[in-house]
Order: C-alpha cells, then sequence, then structure tokens
C-alpha cells in the first residue's frame, strides 16, 4: 500500500529521512535504505540540505524507486527558477517518484558554497501552488502538460509558531497540502499545542507526520538548540542525558517515549537520525511501532 | 540614495595599472554617506601618490550619473586630459555614465550595494531592489524582496532564531512586516496569497 493510500486510511507512518551522498558513490545510500526496510513506509530524501551540495535527489529516489523502495522527494526553492523545478517534477514524475515535500530551502550562506546565487524565484507557497497545477494538467504559463503529475504533496513547519509563521502555515496548507512533516519534536505538550493551534486550517491531525531526532549526548542536544532553527530540546531532556550511563541508549529510550506518546496523536512519525539508520528499528520497537 | 562603500585600496591598485590618473568624485549620494566626496577623493590622492601614481587633477562633480554636457566638464577639469585613466569614486551608475562618455579606461573606486536612504543620522540599506512591480504597501512599506534574504513574498522561512534572520544578525524582515500591519490594523494584507513574481518587469538585462 502507498504512502499516500496509508495516508487516507489514517494509518500511523513512519518515515525515515536519508540524505544523497556528496559524490557518485551510492552504497551508503542503499546500505542505509536497506536497514529500515520493510518498516519505512516511505524515505525522504534532503535536497542538498543545510546547503551542503550532494547528489540530486531526483537521481538518489529514482535509485531507491527502482529497488522498490518508496520516497519522498524533497524540492526546495533555493537552487531552481520556476523553469527548472517544473522541469525537474516532471522528470520526477516519470522517473516514478510520486511524493514530494516543499520548502524554502536554507540560504547558501548557511552551506559549503557560500558564493551560489540564492534563487528562490518562488516562495514554498508559490512552489506548492505550481505543483498543484502540475497535477491538474497545466504548466505555470498555462500551457497543457502532455501526460499530468500526480504527485503527493507535503509541506514542512516547526512546532512553536508565532502568528505570522502560523499565517504562512495556513497558506501553505491552502495550496493542496497532502501531509505535513515538522522539525523534530522533543515535548508532547508543545506539540499538542501546535496541533490545537491548526486545528482549524483545513488539515486533520492524521496527516501531520511528526518529526524525531533519537539524541546522542548532551553535547548533541546543546549543538541542535544552538544551530538548528525551530528545534528546542527542553533542559529536562539534556539532564537526563547528562546522567545516563549509556547516553546514547538513553536518547534512543527518550525518542520511543516520544514515539509511544505521539501515537494516536498524529499521523506519523518521522525518524531523521544523526549520522545513519542503524538505531531506527530498535526504536521503533521500542516504542511498540513494529 | 544609493549606498556604497570603498573598495579595499589595493584592490584598487590592482587595477590600476596606469601611471596618470584622474579622480572624480561625486556631490551626492557618495559625498553623503563619505565615501566619494571631497574628503575622500583628497585622501584617495594622497593615498595613490604615496603609492607612485601621479595624479594629475581632481574633481568633485554634482552629480555623476547626471552629466549634462561632457564637454563642459573636460574644459573645466583640463587635467582630464593629461590623464591615461579616470578613477571615479561614485556608483555604478556615474562609473558607467562617465564610462560612455570618456575615451579613456573607466575605474571604479566603490562598490555598489543597494538602493537605501537615510533616516535622520541612519544609512538604511537594500530598501529596494528595484524590482519593476513596487507592492510594498502590502507590507506595511518594508520590502521582503529586498529586505528578506529569500524575498520571500508570502511569510517567513523556518530559518529565524530568536526572531534573528538565518543568513546574518538582522530582524527577520517578516517579524518587522507582522508588527507593522498590526500597528496600522492591517493584518488583513497578510492572508493575501502572492503569486510569484513577474521577473521580465525588471529590466536587467533587456532593451529598454
Amino acid at each position: 500500500m502507498s504512502f499516500e493510500s496509508k495516508l487516507d486510511e489514517g494509518k500511523f507512518v513512519v518515515t525515515a529521512e536519508i540524505s544523497p551522498p556528496k559524490g557518485t558513490d551510492t552504497s551508503g545510500l542503499l546500505k542505509d535504505a536497506s536497514i529500515i526496510n520493510g518498516f519505512a513506509d516511505a524515505i525522504n530524501i534532503t535536497d542538498n540540505q543545510r546547503a551542503v551540495m550532494r547528489m540530486s535527489p531526483v537521481a538518489a529516489c529514482s535509485i531507491l524507486e527502482s529497488k522498490g523502495y518508496e520516497t519522498i522527494m524533497h524540492v526546495t526553492c533555493r537552487d531552481r527558477n520556476r523553469i527548472a523545478l517544473q522541469s525537474e517534477l516532471l522528470g520526477a514524475y516519470a522517473l516514478g517518484i510520486k511524493n514530494i515535500l516543499v520548502m524554502s530551502g536554507d540560504h547558501p550562506v548557511k552551506g559549503d558554497h557560500q558564493g551560489a546565487k540564492p534563487v528562490y524565484d518562488l516562495d514554498s507557497v508559490q512552489l506548492l501552488g505550481l505543483i498543484q497545477k502540475l497535477n491538474s494538467g497545466f504548466d505555470f504559463s498555462g500551457n497543457r502538460l502532455d501526460g499530468k503529475t500526480n504527485f503527493c504533496i507535503g509541506a514542512v513547519t516547526n512546532i512553536e509558531l508565532n502568528e505570522i509563521a502560523l499565517m504562512k502555515l495556513e497558506k501553505k496548507i491552502s495550496q493542496g497540502v497532502r501531509f505535513i512533516q515538522t522539525q523534530a519534536v522533543f515535548d508532547i505538550e508543545k506539540f499538542s499545542g501546535f496541533l490545537d493551534r491548526i486545528k482549524d486550517s483545513g488539515i486533520s491531525r492524521s496527516r501531520i507526520i511528526a518529526g524525531i531526532i533519537p539524541l546522542k549526548s548532551e553535547k548533541n542536544a546543546r549543538f541542535l538548540n544552538k544551530n538548528i532553527a525551530g528545534i528546542k530540546v527542553p533542559e529536562i531532556v539534556i539532564d537526563q542525558l547528562k546522567n545516563a550511563s549509556n547516553p546514547e541508549t538513553r536518547g534512543m529510550e527518550i525518542a520511543a517515549r516520544l514515539i509511544k506518546e505521539l501515537h494516536g496523536m498524529c499521523g506519523g512519525v518521522h525518524i531523521m537520525p544523526i549520522g545513519n539508520h542503524e538505531k531506527t528499528k530498535d526504536i521503533l520497537e521500542m516504542a511498540g511501532i513494529i | 540614495m544609493i549606498i556604497s562603500s570603498q573598495k579595499e585600496f589595493k584592490e584598487i591598485l590592482r587595477a590600476l595599472k596606469e601611471k596618470n590618473i584622474f579622480i572624480i568624485g561625486c556631490g551626492k549620494c557618495a559625498t553623503k554617506l563619505h565615501v566619494g566626496g571631497e574628503p575622500e577623493v583628497l585622501e584617495m590622492r594622497k593615498k595613490l601618490t604615496k603609492a607612485g601614481k601621479n595624479i594629475v587633477g581632481w574633481t568633485v562633480l554634482s552629480s555623476a550619473c547626471n552629466i549634462s554636457s561632457w564637454d563642459d566638464v573636460l574644459a573645466q577639469n583640463p587635467g582630464i586630459g593629461k590623464s591615461d585613466a579616470l578613477l571615479v569614486m561614485s556608483c555604478g551608475g556615474g562609473v558607467s555614465v562617465i564610462s560612455s562618455l570618456s575615451e579613456r579606461q573607466v575605474y571604479p573606486a566603490l562598490d555598489t550595494e543597494s538602493l537605501g536612504g537615510m533616516r535622520l543620522e541612519d544609512t538604511m540599506k537594500e530598501l529596494c531592489r528595484m524590482c519593476g512591480e513596487c507592492t510594498v504597501w502590502e507590507f506595511g512599506g518594508i520590502c521582503p524582496v529586498s529586505q528578506c534574504p529569500k524575498g520571500l513574498l508570502n511569510g517567513p522561512c523556518g530559518g529565524a532564531m530568536e526572531g534573528k534572520c538565518e543568513v546574518d544578525e538582522r530582524t527577520c524582515a517578516w517579524d518587522e512586516i507582522y508588527e507593522r500591519q498590526k500597528s496600522l490594523g492591517k493584518l488583513g494584507n497578510l492572508v493575501i496569497v502572492h503569486e510569484p513574481r513577474d521577473h521580465s518587469r525588471n529590466k536587467r538585462g533587456l532593451k529598454v
């Protein structure tokens, strides 16, 4: 059953994030995918995340699709104008990629090609609108497509939103969004508050997929708090890692407990490990999901 | 006002191969910003002389980007005729106008950064990107095309931390837009889904 059908039926989905290689060697990508084979409903493939140049997500998704994995291809607005975006989306669909996750994309100055031209010809709301148009059989300029797309489109969000960020999320939802994947959740009460705030936005909570980052150490948690927008690991969680005899195992337990609590609250979880997916299966088993 | 800053002196020297140099300042924005007015032109003359150049003359035009008669400029500045090259301390507009009028090699001494302004004593940078379709009123007079490094029209990205832009220390433009619209009682403007901009309206590189 496809990722989209599972969402439609209200099943609790598990998605897992993998970055394409920095180079042409796809063995790491394939190995990581094989580790989560069988219990991940779809694999998210990032688009040069943090503006660090890597293999194209179209290529990485296509390689995985050809091996029978279902993928969610990230598409950022950072690097391509509306012509390139459409061209790539048509190609992706023809290669069997059915799910797209749209985001603005980290600015080039955050990454390893700081002098690159920041494109942002479209923003995430406009890109979602454009994909809806491709889905209806027309390009941006209104020309009829010879074969339309049928993408299941998703958007991203932080869970602590000020008023203007909430307005932006509502605009995204108005553009045909079928699912939302959130930044990492560490505080169930805050996540619950987020769900309350968007309850009238036109998307059901069964289509909200909560982000999970299994923490590895106190240092690791503090790094995320300092450097990654939208992530706030509470001090109480950091203390648990600090006092643990094995911080990595403690981090897995924390992640498993969060997943257990999220089960029933929202539509699924999205696992974004630091490094590879070696521990993902154990965490999901500890959470009683698989 | 065009916001410019002086190039590093060593960068100017690297480009400036000629010996006999005439320096031209600008009486408008570059003077106001203290990057190409008389004191800066005189300072440049001093530094270039020390670096072994022969400064055959200098002037500060009332406006380097608005020259009604190049013949008048030549008549009033005979030094230009004795020079091998002109060093222009104005924005790119002035440098280009002078390049188009003079038969000599023209070098810029400034880097042009943005279209901004001065508010009391504050220099305000990047107020306008000259996109050719002004809708700044929809954003409470704060232009996201120029103030947000991603030029996002429909609200903030998720990159700001504690209200600071992910690119540098500036406040997220969208927080400012929200506060401004709130104080104007026009939050309704923020609900509008803005279409992508029409870049054909921006005539860059197109013949007008």
